[in-house]
């Protein structure tokens, strides 16, 4: 009979492929993604003759690549449960503010210190979540909001400086062995000058690519950023993921402040305001959408590498400012447009 | 080009009216036409007809210039056709109309066509005779999204007009409408056709079918399985060609819930905190389906949604016999697929979406493996014509997804579902297999809340109704205690005409059930 069900995919080996075909369409897409971070490489190679892949300015590729990359991932996540963080920028340079004050003005140790700057991300990510989820300010705006509040803010508490450890504004020097552990963040000595920022980088990759990818909560994300009435009717925790994923998205723009500030060694309240292009445009060239329920970790880490590589190779090449500007908004559209053609020929 | 064929036997059908020769279309591994053949003359209503997944909404949507087809021509009046070449000459009224929300009326009647150039005067004196034959000229001037669907719709067919369209192609019009609303439309499709206007009618109404259509196409895997006019045209034939035949099981489970079982969900004093219900008592059985009848604003929908704790209640609910909240023991599916399905994920993904701690381990770690096993014994058990669980879930036709959604809410084990118009916009096929999970969940042990607007869903699904008028709820019909449907829906009418509902000489205690 035609309407019996028919051709149930019951093959012994169904399981594997089909774990496999889970996954798709992102797969394909990390696989355009990686090639054209060869292809981008391979032509910088060749025009900076061989010096664009000398061991120093690879390694130099991933820290540079690292700070985009941490923040993307916490931002990657809210883009996935359908909702936008524009506060992020902001947040950076308040966290390294507080952490400046705090420790270096208030007298607080170096640890507690860190510690306050991560509960004033939460704090913001808690912000963030209410106002969108409660009392449902579109998270463009409640973010944009923040962001402007949060700097303003800022400065107001960093009376607008500069902080160096290395000088503090009090006279009174700081204890050493504060600021070697603060240093030494991201300044450790690892075996062929690996940088250690890139190291936490990884290390962070490896535990949102769990979340994201392999958890429940992942899971639910991507079900929530997908539909979010039908996640509300199938009385999924909407509001609980939404609130984890802002506050994820704060703690990882601390995260990168403080890295950023041990390893520069020193903290301005504008620190963050310039990070908000090339973050979002890394989460975007990743393949994340911003309708909500789609993207992945391993993407926004390649965006992130793909950006790095693009003003990295240019910086080798010695090319002007106002170039790389327009290049990288272009590549920017471009992966877009041709995530959409790819995505539209897949059907 | 490729034209049409023309064939000795039907020389005039190709000059006029649509002809479709050979329409194939495929989506990856799924052939969703092969070879469609269709003819539609001008001045006759033609009938399109045939199950899930046959092939009738990519026709549609070809038509519709929303998907273009892989072979094939489309002929209108004997010149070739695409969407490309003039979609206005097709004007395609769904369900749901495909119109501006925020525009009035009267702007959306006119907005688009090249010769206004101020919206708001644009309504020029053919215009404003249009409005007046669709009865719209009153509400020319509100928003649309503050008028009826059924306004909507008319004031689409206005539009079409408007822009002088020869085919109109109505793709399950009234499934939302009321009889009245229903009848209005069906009186203008006859008059469209009396004009000369090519009408093609796709619906899985077969009363319907039977009463207005000239001819019904039967479609089935792609291609027109058979063409019934005349006197070969009756229900009995369609239900036919479409259903896939249902099971004695269905009836002995029926029967056996109706015996007296234990109460799952008992409501006392239940009102609405809106004030859409009023004091209502309510005892469901486990292993019953009951269903709620009521028209909109009655207070029924918002019940229904009640035991499901998504509108505000107050007063005593009971679950087997305790006091618990029943948002934690219920499962609820929406009418509307859109709100209930994840687009996103994949068939099986959706399957499990409910699902928490049967789908990850310690850490909250999800086990992949179980996810995929659990989605592939759904979809061998509610019989969802699937290639494979990892396909998107819009590779579906409209009434497997319609499976899946209700399928993910079962696999949760609810001890109460509640459902909204379950079948709504499926074909008569899904229908019967729908009602049959239902049934069988229901005979685990289980209780099930229906929101229905139609009778012979009740009829077909249930096994005792409540009807619902100004907030207050009948005592219980038992469904099987009535032959037919026309003398369910005969007893159904008079309690909402009563509102507060008297003697039923069929309550459930009379029947002595």
């Amino acid at each position: 009979m035609s309407s019996e069900p028919r051709i149930l995919d019951t093959t012994p080996g169904g399981t594997l492929q089909e774990r496999l075909r889970f996954a798709g369409s992102s797969i394909a897409r990390i696989g355009g993604l990686l090639l054209a971070v060869l292809v981008i490489a391979g032509v910088f190679a060749v025009l900076s003759e061989g010096r664009f892949i000398g061991i120093a300015n690879l390694l130099g590729l991933l820290r540079a690549m690292s700070t985009i990359a941490i923040v993307g991932m916490g931002l990657t996540l809210v883009i996935v449960v359908g909702e936008i963080d524009l506060s992020f920028g902001a947040l950076y340079g308040l966290c390294a503010t507080v952490l400046a004050v705090s420790w270096m003005n208030a007298g607080l140790s170096v640890y507690g210190a860190i510690g306050l700057a991560f509960l004033v991300a939460i704090a913001v990510g808690l912000f963030n979540g209410f106002f969108t989820t409660i009392v449902k300010v579109p998270s463009f705006i409640a973010t944009l909001g923040a962001s402007t509040l949060i700097f303003g803010f800022t400065l107001f508490l960093g009376k607008t400086q500069t902080y160096n450890p290395a000088y503090p504004a009090t006279g009174r020097p700081l204890d050493p062995a504060q600021l070697s552990f603060f240093t030494g963040l991201s300044n450790q000595a690892l075996p062929f000058g690996f940088p250690m920022q890139g190291l936490w980088m990884l290390g962070a990759a490896l535990l949102f690519a769990f979340l994201l990818g392999r958890s429940l909560f992942g899971f639910r994300l991507k079900a929530i950023g997908g539909n979010p009435q039908a996640a509300t009717l199938a009385r999924l925790p909407v509001r609980k993921y939404k609130f984890a994923a802002f506050i994820l998205a704060g703690m990882m723009a601390c995260l990168a402040a403080v890295l950023d500030f041990a390893f520069v060694g020193s903290a301005s309240p504008s620190g963050g305001q310039s990070l908000l292009f090339p973050v979002f445009a890394a989460v975007i060239i990743g393949g994340a959408s911003l309708s909500g329920g789609r993207g992945t970790v391993v993407g926004t880490l390649l965006g992130a590498l793909l950006l790095a590589i693009l003003t990295n190779g240019l910086a080798v090449l010695r090319a002007d400012t106002f170039a790389q500007q327009m290049l990288l908004g272009s590549v920017t559209i471009g992966a877009v447009v041709l995530d959409q053609l790819t995505r539209r020929s897949g059907r | 080009m490729i034209g049409a064929r023309p064939t000795p036997e039907e020389p005039s059908l190709a000059r006029e009216g649509v002809v479709i020769r050979g329409l194939s279309k495929r989506y990856g591994d799924t052939i969703a036409l092969a070879e469609l053949d269709l003819v539609a003359q001008p001045g006759r209503i033609l009938g399109v007809a045939g199950p899930n997944g046959a092939g009738k909404s990519t026709m549609v949507k070809i038509l519709a210039g929303e998907a273009t087809a892989d072979h094939g021509a489309i002929t209108i009046d004997g010149e070739p056709w695409s969407s490309t070449l003039g979609w206005q000459r097709v004007a395609v009224v769904h369900q749901e109309p495909q119109l501006f929300p925020n525009l009035t009326v009267a702007e959306n009647v006119v907005v688009g066509r090249e010769r206004s150039r101020w919206l708001r005067h644009g309504v020029n004196a053919s215009e404003r005779r249009l409005l007046e034959e669709m009865a719209i000229e009153g509400v020319a001037d509100r928003p649309l999204a503050s008028v009826t669907l059924a306004i909507q719709q008319r004031t689409e067919i206005a539009r079409a007009l408007a822009q002088d369209a020869r085919v109109f192609l109505f793709d399950e019009p009234n499934s939302a409408l009321t009889e009245e609303e229903s009848d209005d439309l069906f009186r203008r499709m006859h008059a469209l056709a009396a004009a000369g206007r090519v009408v093609i009618l796709v619906s899985h109404r077969l009363a319907e079918l039977v009463a207005h259509c000239d001819a019904v196409a039967i479609v089935r895997d792609g291609r027109t399985a058979q063409v019934l006019a005349g006197e070969a045209l009756t229900q009995e034939a369609i239900a036919q060609e479409l259903v896939v035949g249902t099971s004695a099981r269905d009836a002995e489970l029926a029967a056996a819930a109706m015996e007296e079982g234990a109460s799952m969900l008992r409501l006392e004093g239940w009102s609405h905190a809106g004030g859409e219900f009023v004091g209502v008592d309510l005892d469901v059985q486990a292993g019953r389906i009951v269903a709620l009848v009521g028209v909109e604003g009655s207070g029924a929908r918002e019940l229904v949604r009640s035991m499901a704790g998504l509108e505000p209640a107050t007063g005593r609910a009971e679950l087997s016999g305790q006091r618990r909240d029943l948002a934690g023991a219920s499962a609820f599916v929406s009418a509307d697929r859109q709100a209930s399905l994840f687009s996103n994920l994949s068939i099986g993904e959706n399957l499990v979406s409910r699902l928490g701690d049967q789908i990850s381990g310690p850490l909250g770690v999800l086990r992949r493996g179980r996810m995929a096993s659990l989605a592939r014994d759904a979809v061998d058990r509610f019989r969802v014509k699937a290639h494979s669980t990892s396909r998107p879930i819009r590779s579906l036709s409209g009434g497997n997804q319609q499976k899946i959604a209700i399928a993910a809410a079962i696999i949760g084990r609810p001890h109460i579902l509640v459902l909204e118009e379950p079948t709504r916009g499926v074909d008569i096929g899904s229908k019967r297999e729908i009602y049959r999970l239902l049934r069988e969940y229901a005979a685990g042990g289980n209780a099930i809340v229906i929101y229905c607007t139609e009778v012979p869903e009740v009829f077909e699904a249930a096994d005792v109704v409540h009807v619902v008028a100004d907030g207050r709820l009948s005592p219980p019909l038992l469904v099987r205690s009535h032959d037919d449907v026309q003398g369910l829906a005969a007893e159904i009418t008079r309690l909402e005409r009563h509102g507060r509902p008297g003697q039923s000489e069929q309550t459930l205690a009379a029947a002595g059930a």
